[in-house]
This record gives structure tokens, sequence and C-alpha cells, in this order.
């Protein structure tokens, strides 16, 4: 019967599966770069409230790791993004986005700077390809280490909190956007004030072999704490109220969108703030700054939308019914109790406070319910609480 | 140092032509050499007859043309060598032929074929190939225009182009013909200089093409090279260019995405805000300006760029004065092919395909009294280590030691694409900087966003070999670049 089967390999197992599965009520799993990750465990609206209530744990093993060593190392990754990286620190970690000779952004992600020659990518794509190319006259070596590294999500108001009683010292003095040597249960771990939730929380990378102790520990106060497995669909919802874009969700990244147009730059993604066209040569420099002298057709935004149903897929039309966009990703906000999206308006709506309306497919028990709902222009960033960058961080 | 309007890296017949054709124009050029002699790649052909005459007018060059070779000589394992005479008006005469009449004739019409088309693509080949979706009208315009002079062709030789441009010269070949001595000397044309074997697809491209820039199927050239050189610089001496020889450029200086100037290997800098690098490709993207001012897009075009050169240039002393085996001695001055059959053609292709020499190699070469210059084919450039030459010598020997009677070589002399690289700076060592097939010519040579001899640095511009349209000594690139440059 199995020899029947279309496939040969089955996806890969995270070093967490044999948690991961046990905790995985509903087996219900994810593909993301080839291994598997819940999706949902038992209940997403469950997951989403531990991750903004107490904790959520995330296994977020999947996300490429690049080294880069070599003594040009940062002066490889200047050249391959667009944000100003050449004065990064050890311990330091930076968000960045990379661009195409188009000026059309690939994919975003985070670097690490463990030495001054010693840097590593983090992203959700893969990249390797790219960086290679890109390193071409730079003496670096890029190395996949995706498989050597298991990594967890950490993230709620309560995480500082448990790492605090799992021992691990002067985590709540760690900066955001900073990361550190630390002990969990013995397991040496390197931890990062770094998430995609909007909210105070960690990232944890460890040994794979590791992986089952630093996973245990996380759960060890859960008479008090209730700390839960989250699966994606909870991390997209606290993604998307923090107003965090992803690839080939919200925008095509441009080494796999076959149609030109629907490629992205960053000032149409409005993260200009991630641009510096004063350093160095780097990809797509020239076309940036053509660029950003001319007129923007069209820009990402958030939505705030009338009433409580969920704008999913919906499209935007200004007050005379004419289409001027889509909404990438929409959601009822719990936290914010407010019907939330993300979507791509014209050039006559990008300012906040702009109005414009969205055509809401409701179902209801087998019929659409159709909604012309009014939505105000505001900034992507819905959940912003003062948790996120306090230091000491709450404990 | 003096200030210049422009710089011009190397200097080739593309330097030595942009040089005198800018400093005609009123600008004040300074050519840097690396080597003490002028004339780079093209040293290595004892002949030419690929200079256009546009150039020759443009720069008011004398050249005495002499007479043009007459005969082609196709040599055979069995002594029936066919030589094939050419005329004044390109039209071919048997002189010596194994082959049946029927073949002679369908030979003929086959060149007669392959000349109509070669003529069409010809008259792209002279102007600046237009940018497809520029919005200019006047590339627009050419872009018709190209389209009409296919059309024109009628609708029969039209499909009949259509159908061959993409095929390889086997089948063309032994759809036609039958004698194998025929074929050969046809799938030579086509593959000499080419990274091809006579059944690669596009072979029959590169055959139109090298007939398109050479005027001729057989390329029997009527120009020496160095008279070409020797005029074009002596031109460059009227207009008062000035030269800087025997000095190696390290790289260039760019400042905000635009040439300032150029740094020489001793240190020193010349300023200059134009720079013209007639360098490969590879070279000027990869060394001259660094990978570090390039978009990732186009350093993997840079290097996706196929320059691995596999012609050999061998010259040859022998003691006593040469004489072909079962040839009359008139013939002595013909050009010379051993190419026997395509089998034998695309045996030593698979060689070159595993990046080995080829060990039954083909040859073209010339006959002077003693000496012979020949190009030999396949000895493939390799990216670590060298060949043997020793054995590339009794190779040779045992296909010439069948032909020429009792003589004795005294000297042997070779120049493999690895030392061509090093000797003139081409990546590769590819005579014509770059393999000429459909991917790598007209608007996309060198590649997509480096077209109409422009680059993305500012007053940088290339106009090498690996510019359209492409090698072979005919100094349009230079010609075109330099009015490029003077529009800006």
């Amino acid at each position: 019967m199995n020899k029947n089967l279309s496939y040969k390999k089955p996806l890969l197992e995270t070093p967490f599966h044999e948690r991961t599965l046990e905790a995985c009520y509903n087996n219900d799993w994810y593909r993301w770069a080839g291994y598997k990750i819940a999706k949902e465990y038992s209940s997403t609206e469950l997951e989403y409230t531990s991750m903004r209530n107490t904790a959520g744990v995330i296994d977020i093993t999947p996300m490429h790791k690049y080294d880069i060593k070599g003594v040009q190392a940062r002066e490889f990754v200047n050249k391959l993004v667009t944000r100003d990286v050449s004065k990064i620190q050890p311990n330091q970690i930076m968000y960045i986005i990379w661009c195409n000779e188009d000026g059309n952004v690939i994919d975003d992600g985070t670097v690490f700077c463990l030495k001054e020659d010693h840097l590593r990518i983090m992203c959700a794509e893969r990249n390797l390809n790219w960086f290679t190319d890109t390193a071409t006259g730079f003496n670096v070596k890029i190395q996949d280490i995706t498989e050597t590294i298991a990594a967890l999500a950490f993230q709620g108001p309560l995480s500082c909190k448990i790492l605090n009683l799992l021992n691990v010292t002067n985590i709540e003095n760690l900066q955001p956007f900073k990361f550190g040597n630390y002990q969990i249960n013995k397991s040496d771990v390197l931890i990062s004030r770094t998430g995609f939730s909007g909210d105070l929380g960690y990232e944890i990378w460890c040994n794979p072999a590791d992986a089952l102790n630093v996973w245990d520990s996380l759960f060890k106060f859960n008479r008090d704490y209730k700390v839960l497995p989250a699966g994606m669909n909870s991390l997209d919802m606290v993604r998307i109220e923090a107003g965090f874009i992803q690839p080939n969700a919200d925008f095509m990244s441009a080494e796999q969108a076959l149609r030109p147009n629907r490629m992205k730059n960053p000032y149409e993604l409005g993260l200009s703030w991630l641009v510096n066209l004063e350093k160095n040569y780097f990809t797509g420099k020239k076309a940036l700054k053509k660029i950003k002298n001319s007129k923007l057709n069209k820009k990402l935004v958030g939505l705030d939308i009338q009433g409580d149903k969920p704008a999913n897929g919906s499209v935007l039309y200004d007050s005379n019914k004419k289409e001027i966009g889509i909404v990438t990703a929409a959601m009822w906000s719990p936290t914010l109790k407010s019907n939330i999206a993300m979507g791509y308006v014209d050039s006559n709506h990008m300012k906040l406070g702009s109005k414009v309306y969205a055509e809401i497919y409701h179902p209801e028990e087998l019929e659409y319910k159709k909604i012309w709902a009014e939505c105000e222009v505001v900034k992507k960033q819905f959940f912003n609480n003062n948790r996120k960058n306090a230091i000491p961080a709450y404990i | 140092m003096k200030n210049f309007d422009i710089i011009i890296i190397g200097a080739g017949p593309n330097g030595l032509s942009a040089a005198s054709y800018l400093s005609k124009s009123g600008k004040k050029v300074l050519v840097v050499e690396k080597n003490e002699k002028v004339g780079g790649l093209a040293l290595y052909a004892d002949s030419s007859s690929s200079l256009s005459k546009k150039v020759i007018d443009q720069l008011g060059l004398k050249i005495n043309a002499r007479k043009k070779r007459t005969f082609v000589t196709s040599l055979n394992d069995s002594f029936n060598h066919t030589v094939l005479e050419i005329d004044e008006n390109n039209s071919i005469k048997f002189n010596e032929c194994e082959a049946s009449l029927e073949d002679q004739n369908s030979f003929l019409k086959l060149v007669k074929k392959y000349n109509l088309f070669a003529k069409t693509l010809s008259s792209f080949m002279f102007n600046t190939p237009p940018r497809v979706k520029s919005g200019n009208k006047s590339d627009l315009w050419q872009l018709i225009s190209m389209g009409w002079k296919v059309r024109k062709l009628g609708k029969k030789n039209m499909r009949e182009l259509l159908r061959v441009i993409g095929l390889n010269i086997a089948d063309d070949l032994e759809d036609n013909l039958t004698n194998d001595n025929l074929m050969g000397i046809l799938c030579n044309e086509a593959v000499l200089g080419s990274n091809l074997g006579p059944r690669s697809p596009g072979s029959i491209l590169t055959l139109l093409y090298s007939n398109a820039i050479n005027g001729s199927i057989f390329r029997n050239n009527n120009l020496d090279t160095e008279q070409i050189i020797s005029s074009i610089e002596q031109s460059c001496h009227d207009r008062g260019v000035e030269f800087l020889k025997s000095s190696e450029v390290k790289k260039l200086l760019i400042n905000n995405e635009t040439v300032t100037g150029i740094e020489m290997n001793d240190q020193n800098i010349i300023e200059s805000s134009t720079i013209i690098s007639t360098l490969d490709p590879k070279t000027t993207y990869l060394n001259l300006i660094g990978a570090d001012r390039l978009d990732t897009d186009l350093i993997r075009r840079v290097t996706n760029f196929r320059s691995k050169g596999n012609v050999a240039k061998v010259k040859i002393e022998f003691k006593n004065i040469i004489k072909i085996k079962n040839l009359d001695e008139k013939y002595i001055g013909s050009k010379f092919i051993y190419a026997p059959n395509i089998k034998y053609i695309e045996h030593a292709f698979n060689n070159n395909k595993y990046n080995n020499y080829s060990k039954k190699p083909c040859l073209e070469f010339y006959i002077d009294n003693k000496n012979i210059s020949a190009n030999l084919y396949y000895i493939p450039y390799l990216k670590n280590g060298s060949h043997d030459k020793k054995e590339i010598e009794s190779n040779i020997q045992l296909i010439l030691n069948n032909f020429i009677d009792n003589n004795e070589l005294i000297k042997f002399e070779i120049d493999t694409p690895n030392e061509m690289e090093k000797k003139y700076n081409t990546s590769g060592g590819h005579w014509h900087h770059g393999d000429m097939e459909i991917d790598q010519l007209l608007m996309i040579r060198p590649f997509y966003g480096s077209a109409q001899y422009e680059t993305p640095i500012n007053g940088l511009y290339i106009c090498g070999a690996g510019t359209h349209p492409g090698g072979g000594i005919t100094g349009i690139n230079a010609i075109n670049a330099s009015k490029q440059l003077l529009k800006k």
C-alpha cells in the first residue's frame, strides 16, 4: 500500500517534534521549508490568548539561518541589505530587508552580530543562492546552518518572568534587539529579545540535542502560569496585530514573483525607514534612488474597519466605488476589540485618516452576507504595548 | 599627469579605432595598454577580411589589400584532397574533388543559401542594436526595419531561415550532402572559435554570423592584421592620441556610481570622467569595477556570460620546405582544413565538453615555406591546471606527418586559451570575448543591463569584442560605442 504513495520522503521533523506531536491534538500540520510545524494545536484562539496574556511557545526551527564568516562579513551584509549595518556591534540584532536590482523586496529577516567577523542572518525563505551570488568578490564564507540550531519563539507578557524563574540570570536587562548567551536548566542557549508578536518576547536558539530539555523547562511552571504551545495560525494573528509583514502573503518576494508588476519596493511596503541611500553601494541602490524621487502608486497601509466581520481577501474601493486595492491580511482583534486589516491602497488614499471602503463577503451558515464597510487608513502597528521595550523587562 | 577627456583601456583593434575616432571629434584621448606592443588578441590572427569598410572610411585608413587566398584545401585521410577555388566574386569552383557532381551542386546551393541569409543578418550587424521597450522611436524603427529585412527574403526563404537558425549544422548538411569532406569544410567554419560541435544547436547561426562579419563563408582573408593594427595606430598618432604602454590598470575609481579615473598597478592615478574599457565583460565588471559596486542580478549575468575559449594558436617550423602529399604545388598557398568528417569533429568536441583537449584535434592552417601557423581546436580553457603540451604536440605531429612529405619538425610553439588569458587579460581566453550564440548576441550582448555599449556606472563604456557585433576585428564595436558616447 505504502509503495503507491507519490512521495518518497515525508516532511522533516524538528528536534521538538516529540513534544509538538504529543501536543498537537488536531494533528493539523503546516509545511514550512520541508518541516512539519503545527498550524493549530487544539484551539487557535486559546493559543493566541496565551501569547497575549501569559506566554506562548512556537517552534521556529525551520527559520533559515545563514552563518556569514570572514573579515568582510559586515561589508558583505551591508552590500546585501538596504539598511546601514556597517556599525553593527557584537550582541546586536538588526531588522533588515534586501532588494533586487529593480529595488523590489526579496525577503526580510534579522541579522545577528556574534563577532565582528561573524554574522548570522535569520529569514523565513531560502536565500542561500542570492547570498552567495551577492558575496562575489567578498572575502566571506556563507553557510546554511538551519539544521544545526533548534529555535523557539517564547512570546508573551510573562515570558521574562518564566525565564527568570528558570534562573536565567539578568534576562530582564536584555535590551530589545540584543542577544546574549544564557543557560536554561543547564543547557547552553542563545536568547535574543526579538519576536513576531509585537509584545515582550524572546527567541531561544539552542543545540538540537538540548531541544527537549529547553522545551520542557518552559512549561515547568504551568501550574501557576498557563504557557501553551502555539501554532502558526495564532502566530499569524499576533503578527497582524503587531503590523509585521510576511513575504508571499503581504508582498511577493521578488525572487519568486513571476509577474514583474507584482513585486513591491520598500516604499510601497512602508519600510522606507530601512533604506539608507547615503551608505556604500548595495543591490538596488540605483533603482531605489529613482523610486524615491517618483510618485508612489500603491502603498501597504493599516486599515481600521467598521463592524466586526474580518475583511479577508476583500477588494478596496474609494467613495466612487472605483477599485483602489486589496486586503492582504485581516482579522478581528480580540485584544484591541477592533476589526483590523492590512492592504494596498492607491496614491490618493495613503495618508493616515483617509477613508476607503471594503467589500466583505461574510459567510453565515452557508450564505454569504455582503457588507460594505467603511475603513480608515491607520498605522500598521495596531498593537503596541510599552512592555515590548521596557527595561528591565516586566517580571 | 595631464587631464584627458577620455581614457581607453586596451589597445586592441577596438581600442585603437575608438581612440582614433574620438580624437577626430576633438577629444583628448589616452590609450592605456598592458603590453609593450599594441594589437591585443588580434595579433593572433595573421590575416583578416572582417575590418568594416565603414571603419576604414571613417578613420581614413590606408591599407593595401593583398590578393585573396583563392584556394581552400580540405585534407583527406585517403589523400583525395578537396580543393575549392574561390574567385573575387566569391563564386566557387571545384578544382579537385572526389564528390559526385550531384553533391557538388548541392554544396553550391547550400553555400548560396547561407550567403543569402548571412547578407540579411549583416544588415543588423553594423548599427548599435536597438533597445527593446525603451520607448525610443529610433529604437522602435530599427526593430521594425530588422523585421522587414527578414520578411523581404520572401516567404520561402524566410521560413527556411527561421527553420535553420536554431538548428545544428550537421543536420542541415546530412540532409543535403553525402560527401564527408564537403561536410567537414562547412562544419569547420561553423564551429571554429565557438563552444559548439557540429551537432550542437545553434551552430548554423554561428556559421551565418561569421559569414556576415567576414563577408564570405570561407574567410579567405585579404588584409594583413599587422598592417591593420599599424595603420589604425598611425591614424591615432596623426590625431594626437597619447599612449601609455606597458602599464596595467588595477581598477577604476568610482564615486557615487560615476567613474572619476583609473588607478594603475604602480599606484598612479589618472583622472577622467569618461572611460572606455575594451577588455572582456567579465574582466571589466568583476576586476575593474568590482563586484561590490554591482547589483547581484548583474553579477549573476556577468558570471553566467559564457567565455570559455577552446582554440589554441600553434606555430610550427619545419626543417625543409613543406610539401603536401598528393597535392599540386600551386595549392600550397591555400587555407588548409583538417576536419575530415562530422563524426571526427564531434568526437573532438566530446573531449572539450569534459575539459580535456581533443586527442584527435581539428586544424585550420596556412603554410609559409617552412612554417605552419595553425588554429587548433578543441583545446579548452582550464580554470585550474594546464594541458600537457608535449602530448598536444605529438597529437598534431601524428596528423601532419600523414600529409607532409619527408620533413622534420624543429620548432613548436603553442598558445592555449590559458596563455591568451594571461597575455591579454581576456578571461577564458576566448577569441570573441564570449560565445557568439543566440542568447549572447545583438541587444543582449554581452547581457541585459549592459547593452548599447553602456554600463550601470556613469561615464563607463565598453566596446570590446564582448559587445555587439562581437569579435572578428571589425572595428564596428568601437565606432558604435564612440557614437553612443558622443550622443551624451
